[in-house]
């Protein structure tokens, strides 16, 4: 893919679609960490069996327009690409205070205690493999625009899509 | 390396001890590192030949807690675990004036007319001073820390941030990240001490409850400085800022493994998005 093709596009989930399968989940650990290690997947499926109403959630970085991670973060390591819309932890200068942790209504930036720095989703440089590998297409890449629209159907709208 | 240039200062200074050759002729031992696999038996063979009183000096970080070298292959432990140590002397290295002015501050020795010489030259990087009153317990001190001088104790519903004198090495990278500028390398502390474990300072946080299930996760003082950058740095209404105030108030874990907390934050996240296309 081009990258211009992935420019300012972010990942949108459908949880009326998603079945729970977990694929997403185990691509994003493999691409990033080389194996099959749910725990430490960027994208985190949420799954309720009790709740029949709203069975699932998804814990994914929206990156953001304004991103507030990338406001709190006092070394300027948290930084939102103008050109490609992605939001990503510089590892040189992320100093692991986990500002951006606390700032994020989602809590997507994890800190990695080996590294003692935060990781969170970076888009895979454009090609996001949890939406590769979703198998109900629970999960797609939306430019901006389609993206917010669908949420705001999804999260704003009255009695809307779970 | 430090220790052989105190005798550049020496014979100026009648403090009335001498370098010796070997063990056996010494009464102090002075020992310049952490001891590993083949330095081990060599210092217990050089502490069984000291003559009385025995004295053993631990010059600098890596003699008293192994310094960067903590958990390499070869090293088998501080010298304290091998040879009883007397007297720890700070610094990574110590400059040869602390060492000498140490050394004789705590023999008893006279120093008249050498305080010019024994004396810190200004601007030299001494001990790591937290301010209590600005630091918001982020850990990040601790995370930099090549040393691991920096320990971060969560209990009681507090974090403590606590500077370990014996493992600092004076790099001073936990003042260069501190956000709220909070810590301070600087000299005039005393540069000996007797017993280790020690801080040379610390600072106590309450930590914030989440507002979801109750439990103690980050220090209210690191919510608030979030709260306050967000609030300088964004133009947000009341109805957002207390969305994101009531957001920084769950914990983590609740963030990240409840339905209902997850659909609340994407519906801040959406909306604060849709303010920001409607701007732009």
């Amino acid at each position: 893919m081009e990258l211009g093709a992935a420019k300012n596009r972010v990942i949108v989930y459908d949880a009326g679609l998603c079945t729970g399968c977990r694929y997403c989940e185990i691509a994003c650990a493999v691409w990033h960490c080389g194996r099959i290690d749910v725990g430490q997947s960027r994208i985190r499926i949420l799954f309720n069996d009790e709740n029949r109403t709203e069975p699932y959630a998804a814990v994914n970085c929206q990156h953001c327009e304004e991103p507030l991670c990338a406001t709190v973060c006092p070394s300027e390591a948290m930084h939102k690409d103008r050109e490609t819309g992605w939001v990503t932890v510089n590892a040189s200068t992320c100093i692991g205070c986990e500002m951006c942790r606390a700032a994020c209504p989602l809590a997507v930036p994890v800190f990695d205690e080996a590294q003692k720095v935060a990781v969170k989703c970076d888009l895979c440089h454009g090609e996001p493999e949890c939406v590769k590998h979703c198998s109900s297409r629970a999960l797609w890449l939306a430019p901006r625009e389609e993206a917010l629209r669908v949420n705001e159907r999804f999260y704003l709208g009255a009695g809307g899509n779970p | 390396m430090e220790v052989v240039e105190i005798l550049a200062i020496l014979p100026g200074a009648d403090l009335g001890f001498e370098i010796a050759e070997r063990p056996d002729d010494a009464q102090v031992l002075i020992v310049t590192g952490g001891a590993n696999l083949k330095s081990k038996a060599e210092l217990q063979h050089a502490y069984a030949a000291l003559k009385p009183p025995r004295l053993v000096v631990a010059v600098g970080s890596c003699a008293a807690s192994m310094g960067i070298f903590k958990g390499g292959y070869s090293m088998t432990g501080p010298i304290d675990s091998i040879i009883p140590v007397d007297l720890y002397i700070t610094g990574c290295p110590p400059r040869p004036q602390v060492i000498l002015g140490a050394l004789a501050e705590a023999l008893q020795l006279s120093v008249d007319g050498l305080e010019p010489l024994l004396r810190t030259p200004e601007g030299y990087r001494g001990d790591p001073h937290v301010d209590r009153e600005t630091c918001v317990g982020c850990s990040a001190c601790a995370n930099v820390c090549p040393a691991d001088a920096i320990e971060i104790l969560d209990g009681e519903g507090q974090r403590v941030v606590r500077f370990r004198r014996e493992a600092c090495v004076f790099c001073g990278t936990c003042q260069d990240v501190c956000p709220t500028e909070s810590v301070t390398l600087r000299a005039g502390d005393p540069s000996w001490y007797r017993v280790k474990g020690a801080s040379t300072s610390e600072a106590a946080l309450p930590l914030a409850q989440c507002g979801v299930c109750g439990a103690a996760f980050m220090p209210e003082a690191q919510l608030a400085w979030a709260m306050r950058r967000v609030e300088e740095r964004r133009s947000l209404d009341a109805g957002d800022r207390a969305a994101i105030r009531r957001s920084l108030h769950v914990c983590m874990a609740c963030r990240r493994s409840r339905i209902p907390d997850v659909r609340e934050a994407k519906r801040l996240l959406t909306s604060l998005e849709k303010k920001t296309a409607i701007v732009s």
